[in-house]
C-alpha cells in the first residue's frame, strides 16, 4: 500500500493505493493540479520507497526547482530517477538516467518508461503530465501505452500516478481515461467569473468497497503543498471567554482589534495545522455586536463555542450565542476554557448545566497555557470534513 | 456593457471602444513592433485600472519590467495590477523563483503551467482585489507552435478564450505573419472575434482592425516612437 501524501484522500481511498494499482489526478485547466503527483511522489521518496517521474514539461532542474518551492529537496533522495521527455524538445542536453531523444514518440517514451519501472521495482511512477505526452504523441496511442505501463506496474509491483489536465478533448478519450485508471481524484475549481477556490473529489476508485463520492476544499502552500482548507470557521462566546487569545494560541500571527483588552471589531486569522488550514473568525462576546455575529455566521463550516468554566452564570448568554450562529446544524463543539483555575467546572458538570447533548464534544482547555487548543481544532476539522 | 480602449486614439475612435469579452488576434511580420503594441495596449489598461496579464514566451519577466522602466512607464504606479507568466526564466536554466508581478511556467510546452499561473492572475485581480476589468495578453502563439501541435495549442486557446468571455475580460494573442500555414491560421482564427493585422510595404508599417463589431477598418500607417506606435495617416 502506497499512501497518497494528500490530507483525507487516503482516508477516502481506505489507506491509499494497493501495489499494482494505478491512479490519476483528473484536473480541470487553470486549476494547480500537478502538485498532487508531485506531493504524493516526495511523501513516498520520505518514506524510503523507489520513485520515478517522467518530466514532460520542465527541465530536470526545473523540476527540482519547483518541488524545492514547496520546501521538499529531492536531491537527497538517491532512489529517485527522473525519465527526461522534455530536454530533447528544446534541443538541450540531458544528465539523466533516462533521456528520451525524441518525446513525439510513444515507442521512444515507452522504452525509458518501462526500464525505469523495472528499475524502481516496488516503486511509484509519477507522470508530470500525461496529457503533454498525448499532446506529443496522440491520444490513442499514449492510452494504448498506458494499458502497457499498467500491466507492467503489476509485475513490478508499481504504483502509476498521472498528472492529467482535462482540456477538451475527444470526448471518447475523456471516457477511456476515466475507465483506464482505478482511482481517478478530480481536481476542480469554483468557477463564476474566474476560478476561485479548488477541490478535489474522490470520482472513482475500484479498491474500495463503499467509496462515497465528496469533495473538499485545499489550498497550496509555498512550503507545505496541498493542505484541506475551511473557509470559515467561527470563535464565539461569551464575554472575557478567551475567544482572542485561542485564536493567538492556534496561530501565530493574529491581529485582534481591540481596545483595552476586549474585541470590539473581530479576530480573524489563518491556521495551518497537521495538513489543514481554516480561515478563523473570532466574534466580539458583547451583546450590542450580536447583529454582527449573525452576519459573520453565514457561510461558516463550523463553530468553537469558548466558555469560561469558572462563570457559569454566562452560560445562558453562550447558549444564546450558539444559537445565533448556528442555526444550519453546522459542527461544533465546546471549548472549557479557564480547567487550569481552582474553581473550573467539570466538563461533565458544564455538559449538564448548558445540556449540551453527548454528541457533542466538550473539550477541556486552557487557553493561557495552550492546553486543549490544537485538540479542539483537530477534534472540529475531524467532524467538519465528516459532515462535508 | 465595459468597454476597452486599445489606448491607439485614431484605431479606439474608429472602434468604438472593444466590448468586453472580446479575443483579438494580432497579426503581422517580425520586427514591426508587434511586441511594443501589445505593451501600449497592455499599459492602456493599467491607466484605465485593469488587471493586466502578459504571457511572454520570448522575454524573461524581469527584462518586461526593466523595459517598461526604461521607457518610463510609470509601471510603479501600477505594480499590483500587472501580472507576467513567464515561460522563458525556467527554460534558460535561471535559477528563479516567483514573485509578486512575475509568475513562472516550466517552459512555453508548460501549458498546464500557464494556464494555472493565468487563472491565479485573475482570481487575484477579480475575487482579492475586486477588479472588474482585466486584459490578457499572449506574445506569442508563434512560439507556443513552435512546442505544441496545433490540435493541442487549440484546446489550450478554446479554453481560455472561453475564460475571457466569462470574465468580461479583453484577450490579445500575437501571431507570427508567415511562420504558419493556412490551415494553422484558419484554424486559429475560428477562436477570435477580431483581428488587428500589420502589414509592411517599402520599409513603411500599416495597420488595420477587422471584427470586433465594427466595419472592417482601413489602412493606417504608423511609426514607432520610443514605447509607443503612433499613427501617421491613411
Amino acid at each position: 500500500m502506497f499512501e497518497t501524501g494528500i490530507p483525507k484522500l487516503d482516508d477516502y481511498l481506505s489507506g491509499g493505493i494497493p501495489s499494482g494499482k494505478s491512479l490519476i489526478y483528473h484536473t480541470q485547466p487553470g486549476v494547480e493540479g500537478d502538485i498532487f503527483g508531485m506531493q504524493t511522489l516526495y511523501w513516498n521518496l520520505h518514506k524510503g520507497h523507489k520513485g520515478v517521474y517522467v518530466a514532460s514539461n520542465s527541465a530536470p532542474y526545473a523540476v527540482k526547482g519547483r518541488f524545492k518551492e514547496f520546501g521538499w529537496n529531492v536531491e537527497k533522495f538517491d532512489q529517485l530517477s527522473i525519465v527526461d521527455c522534455f530536454s530533447a524538445l528544446m534541443g538541450a542536453d540531458s544528465s539523466e538516467r533516462y533521456v528520451v531523444s525524441n518525446p513525439e514518440d510513444i515507442v521512444a517514451i515507452d522504452d525509458a518508461i518501462s526500464k525505469a519501472m523495472e528499475n524502481a521495482a516496488g516503486g511509484v511512477i509519477v507522470f508530470e503530465s500525461l496529457s503533454t505526452i498525448m499532446d506529443h504523441c496522440g491520444e490513442k496511442e499514449t492510452l494504448k501505452y498506458m494499458e502497457k505501463w499498467k500491466k507492467y506496474s503489476t509485475a513490478y509491483d508499481n504504483v502509476v500516478i498521472c498528472n492529467f489536465t482535462a482540456w477538451p478533448y475527444a470526448k471518447s478519450t475523456l471516457k477511456r481515461i476515466k475507465e483506464l485508471f482505478d482511482a481517478v481524484i478530480t481536481i476542480s475549481g469554483i468557477a463564476k467569473r474566474v476560478i476561485f477556490g479548488q477541490y478535489y473529489g474522490v470520482s472513482k476508485v475500484n479498491w474500495v468497497a463503499k467509496s462515497q463520492k465528496r469533495s473538499i476544499s485545499f489550498k497550496v502552500l509555498r512550503p507545505g503543498g496541498v493542505k484541506i482548507f475551511i473557509p470559515k470557521v467561527l470563535v464565539t462566546g461569551p464575554y472575557n471567554a478567551g475567544k482572542s487569545s485561542f485564536i493567538h494560541a492556534i496561530s501565530s500571527r493574529a491581529i485582534s482589534v481591540d481596545r483595552l483588552g476586549t474585541t470590539v471589531a473581530m479576530d480573524h486569522d489563518f491556521i495551518d495545522h497537521k495538513g489543514f488550514t481554516a480561515d478563523i473568525f473570532g466574534t466580539p462576546g458583547q451583546e450590542r455586536f450580536d447583529p454582527l455575529l449573525r452576519m459573520l455566521s453565514g457561510e461558516a463550516m463550523g463553530v468553537f463555542l469558548l466558555i469560561d468554566s469558572t462563570k457559569p452564570s454566562t452560560f445562558p448568554r453562550a447558549k444564546k450565542m450558539l444559537e445565533m450562529t448556528r442555526a444550519h446544524g453546522l459542527p461544533y463543539l465546546v471549548v472549557a476554557n479557564k480547567q487550569d483555575l481552582p474553581d473550573a467546572l467539570s466538563v461533565n458538570a458544564i455538559r449538564k448545566k448548558m445540556k449540551i447533548p453527548e454528541s457533542v464534544p466538550i473539550i477541556s482547555a486552557s487557553v493561557a497555557k495552550k492546553q486543549g487548543v490544537f485538540e479542539a481544532f483537530e477534534t472540529l476539522i475531524d467532524m467538519i470534513t465528516k459532515a462535508i | 456593457m465595459t468597454k476597452y480602449d486599445l489606448g491607439i486614439p485614431e484605431l479606439d475612435k474608429a472602434l468604438g471602444g472593444i466590448q468586453s469579452g472580446t479575443n483579438v488576434v494580432l497579426v503581422g511580420p517580425p520586427m514591426c513592433g508587434k511586441d511594443i503594441l501589445v505593451k501600449q495596449i497592455l499599459h492602456a489598461g493599467l491607466r484605465d485600472g485593469d488587471g493586466v496579464i502578459l504571457v511572454s514566451t520570448g522575454e524573461p519577466g524581469e527584462s518586461i519590467f526593466k523595459w517598461c522602466e526604461q521607457h518610463k512607464l510609470g509601471i510603479e504606479n501600477y505594480k499590483n495590477r500587472f501580472g507576467i507568466v513567464d515561460c522563458v526564466s525556467k527554460t534558460l536554466g535561471m535559477d528563479v523563483s516567483d514573485t509578486q508581478n512575475i509568475k513562472r511556467a516550466s517552459s512555453p510546452v508548460d501549458l498546464t503551467g500557464i494556464g494555472v499561473k493565468i487563472s491565479q492572475f485573475f482570481e487575484q485581480f477579480y475575487v482579492k482585489d475586486k477588479l472588474s476589468k482585466a486584459r490578457l495578453a499572449v506574445d506569442s502563439l508563434s512560439t507556443m507552435l513552435m512546442y505544441s501541435n496545433l490540435q493541442t495549442v487549440f484546446r489550450f486557446l478554446h479554453v481560455f478564450t472561453g475564460r475571457i468571455k466569462a470574465a468580461d475580460a479583453l484577450g490579445i494573442y500575437v501571431l507570427e505573419a508567415g511562420m504558419h500555414d493556412d490551415k494553422t491560421v484558419a484554424t486559429l482564427k475560428k477562436l477570435f472575434d477580431g483581428v488587428i493585422e500589420i502589414k509592411e510595404e517599402n520599409g513603411e508599417f500599416f495597420i488595420k482592425t477587422a471584427g470586433m463589431g465594427s466595419t472592417p477598418g482601413k489602412w493606417m500607417k504608423y511609426e514607432i516612437t520610443g514605447p509607443k506606435i503612433v499613427i501617421k495617416g491613411d
